[in-house]
């Protein structure tokens, strides 16, 4: 049937035109991302490689034009982003183990899924003004705890949507075998679906501590941020979000080149905690 | 559990008629439910000892149900319920009373794809034997390495048994599972078309293997493949439409079955 055959052909052609155009605009807008990316990347390291020394990270800050570092922001936001993802990791991991594997559709199940999403897309400086109003005004004073409580809340849902998802990816055929070997729930959930979701669930928490590092509004009504050296979670923290908040808008030049800098410094932080972490975990999984 | 059994023997001599085995399993008026809708009726079946029974049937016949009955699978999901009586050791394993678990030491399953756990080869069958017996490291990996002999799988990891059971080939992943579940020294052992997605060549050392097991284990195997079924099995039984229709030995089943349905079904008429 000829006609037949040069139907087909023309199918065949505009399948292959349409293909062709698809995968373009897939490249065109991987391009897009990347150049994006790739543009903040250099800008960033160009303008903050030049306050990057030794005496910028062993230096508490100080006013402007007093030769001042970063120390002190550095070291307290290690202290209130480390703290917050250990206060609001394990919740948000039971939380999502009890969505992904107790839950189900139950009422409960579903008010929790509602409100973690809620969370999750709330702007951060409302659960600044919350803590503010739980931690900072009853006290008359800011202080890092108040922080840390504030990046935590933050953790707790970004934690929970991944912990239930990767779970979720967990095959069926997978707990049905372990509980086959006569394996009790607990031990399924915590012993099999646990481990074979474990690269997402770091993923989960990785992403977490990136969101909280770069995160200024919940800290400005919390830890405040402090132009001194202080490690009492009782007092205002300095950290380098805030700091950055405080620099980039001086007229003071060298305060401007500490914002590059402390910019630098998170997104260098957060690239390592994550580069370390898939190392670590690769590690696992061969042994 | 490891008797000897008069094996090597002339094969002509029909197992069956050598000595008529003690039941291991006995289904007494079987149904069952997924919620409303009725999976199983009334289904009455026999598993003898140290045999295996094969279950044959177009798709959504119930076998795989009745399969997962045996070992109360079905009680991982609410809504599904089975009333009647399965006795194993004088104990009706559908009552609640019965420990699921304990109940799951002594009737294995293996699935039809195979479920590796993400981690090691020896950790994959220590997992199982942890759970219901405490042994020593050394006791451990004897058990471990008697597991994997039985299987035929020791040589081909024996120098990788610390590494992950996930980058086996389909087959040894399989046969893994295998040795998983006897290593927790089952009376029974189930299977669910364990060779489905197996290529032509695991699917013969699993059949070989199944030989081998029914030494030690009462051995039932749900396939789709009706050679299978008459190359492994001892008793065949028939399901259609959640009931059983007609069960005997695997040569009589597929030579002269007595319902037309069977015929039809062994004869590719449907199905």
């Amino acid at each position: 049937m000829p006609t037949a055959t040069s139907v087909n052909a023309g199918l065949a052609r505009r399948r292959a035109a349409a293909n062709l155009a698809a995968t373009a605009l897939a490249y065109a807008a991987t391009a897009v991302v990347l150049v994006a990316l790739a543009s903040i990347l250099v800008t960033l390291i160009g303008y903050g490689i030049g306050g990057l020394s030794l005496h910028t990270l062993i230096t508490d800050t100080a006013p402007a034009g007093g030769h001042g570092g970063l120390l002190n922001p550095i070291v307290g936001s290690v202290i209130q982003v480390g703290l917050a993802t250990l206060l609001g990791t394990p919740i948000g991991l039971l939380a999502g183990i009890y969505l992904a594997e107790f839950g189900g559709r139950s009422p409960l199940a579903s008010t929790v899924r509602f409100v973690s999403d809620m969370l999750l897309s709330a702007p951060s400086i409302l659960v600044g003004l919350f803590v503010y109003l739980l931690l900072v005004a009853p006290f008359h004073h800011f202080s890092g705890f108040a922080g840390v409580v504030a990046l935590a809340i933050l953790v707790v849902p970004i934690v929970v949507r991944t912990t239930e998802d990767m779970l979720r990816l967990v095959p069926v055929a997978m707990r049905e075998a372990a509980a086959a070997l006569g394996a009790p729930r607990w031990r399924v959930v915590v012993q099999i679906c646990l481990r074979a979701a474990q690269k997402g669930l770091l993923t989960g928490i990785l992403l977490a501590v990136a969101r909280i590092a770069g995160e200024t509004a919940p800290l400005l009504f919390t830890s405040l941020g402090n132009l001194n050296w202080s490690l009492s979670l009782n007092r205002e923290m300095a950290s380098l979000p805030v700091t950055i908040y405080q620099y980039a808008g001086s007229p003071a030049d060298d305060w401007v080149q500490l914002a590059w800098t402390a910019a630098l410094l998170i997104t260098a932080g957060v690239l390592f905690i994550n580069i370390v972490a898939r190392i670590g975990l690769r590690g696992q999984n061969r042994s | 559990m490891h008797s000897i059994q008069p094996h090597g023997i002339s094969p002509a001599i029909d197992m069956q008629a050598a000595a008529s085995p003690r039941t291991m399993i006995a289904i007494e008026n079987l149904d069952f439910f997924y919620g409303q809708s009725q999976a199983l009726k009334t289904i009455n079946l026999d598993f003898p000892e140290r045999q295996v029974t094969g279950m044959i049937g177009p798709s959504g016949c119930g076998k795989s149900t009745l399969l997962r009955v045996l070992n109360r699978m079905y009680d991982l999901y609410p809504g599904q319920r089975a009333t009647g009586s399965v006795m194993l050791d004088g104990e009706n394993i559908i009552d609640p009373s019965t420990d699921a678990n304990r109940l799951r030491s002594r009737v294995g399953m293996v699935f039809q794809k195979p479920t590796p756990f993400p981690m090691s080869i020896a950790d994959n069958i220590a997992f199982g034997v942890k759970l219901h017996e405490r042994l020593s490291r050394a006791d451990m990996n004897d058990r471990i390495e008697d597991a994997l002999r039985r299987v035929a799988l020791w040589d081909e990891v024996k120098d990788r048994l610390k590494s992950s059971a996930v980058a086996l080939s389909g087959g040894q992943q399989q046969r893994l599972c295998i040795a998983r579940t006897i290593a927790t020294r089952p009376e029974v052992i189930l299977l669910d078309e364990p060779t489905s997605a197996l290529d032509p060549i695991s699917t013969a050392r699993v059949e070989e293997l199944l030989d081998e097991l029914k030494r030690d284990f009462t051995i039932a195997i749900v396939t789709h493949n009706l050679q299978q079924a008459a190359r492994c099995a001892d008793q065949v039984a028939f399901f259609f439409m959640g009931e059983l229709v007609e069960v005997g030995s695997a040569g009589a089943m597929f030579t002269t079955p007595r319902q037309k349905r069977t015929q039809d079904y062994i004869t590719g008429r449907f199905g």
